[in-house]
């Protein structure tokens, strides 16, 4: 048994507002398959870890309290070490004349 | 470009310049998409007028490029690199084994049989 095109369009035309889909029996392209996608910004963007407070943020926000960073104790510790060998970075020349002092040609 | 860059840097992860530019080009597409993707409906309406549709294909290729979904590139987190990345750790093949070794990744574990 064998249904007129009509009867199939009417059905289609009651599934489409039903549904609330775009009724198309000719088949265009519309570029509703467009509007379907999702937008995929919000995830795209959150795909590195954000920066969170760090231990420097802590320490600055708590002034009063005593807090005892690792790396940082490390830092100074090797900075104490090579000082102590002669090793250490030079210190800071605050004057023209002072920083002129060793400069020329290397005897 | 600098124009799109965060003044302040907003990441917590390992932190080179690639990562960065990733990250910017992620956040300037994910601001644009919308109008990117309203464009693109308007090129692939056909019952649209030809005029309007040759106009938003020319608006959509006039975009500055870092709102195009195609230069975002998943990159390691703990290193930066770029190829090689399980994206379902977001970490390169190197640092996803020795972190799986060392046990850092829960539920994955060495197979043998």
């Amino acid at each position: 048994m064998s249904v007129s095109r009509s009867r199939v369009v009417d059905l289609m035309k009651v599934q489409c507002r039903i549904f609330s889909s775009i009724f198309n029996p000719t088949g265009q392209r519309l570029g509703n398959k467009i509007l379907r996608q999702r937008l995929r910004g919000p995830t795209v963007a959150a795909y590195y870890p954000r920066r969170i407070a760090t231990f420097k943020d802590l320490q600055k926000e708590y002034k009063a309290f005593e807090m005892y960073d690792e790396t940082e104790e490390d830092r100074l510790e090797s900075i104490q070490i090579a000082k102590s060998r002669g090793k250490g970075a030079p210190t800071k020349k605050r004057t023209a004349a002072e920083s002129k002092k060793n400069k020329g040609k290397k005897k | 470009m600098s124009m799109f860059r965060a003044k302040k840097l907003d990441l917590g992860c390992f932190v080179n310049t690639k990562i960065m530019r990733d990250h910017t080009k992620r956040k300037v597409f994910a601001e644009n998409e919308a109008e990117r993707q309203a464009l693109r409906y308007i090129i692939h309406n056909t019952t649209l007028p030809a005029r309007a549709r040759a106009q938003a294909q020319l608006q959509l290729s006039q975009m500055h490029c870092y709102t195009r979904p195609t230069q975002i590139r998943n990159r390691c987190i703990l290193g930066g690199k770029g190829r090689g990345v399980l994206r379902d750790f977001k970490l390169s093949r190197f640092q996803f084994r020795m972190n799986a070794l060392a046990g850092n990744l829960p539920g994955v574990k060495k197979a043998s049989w």
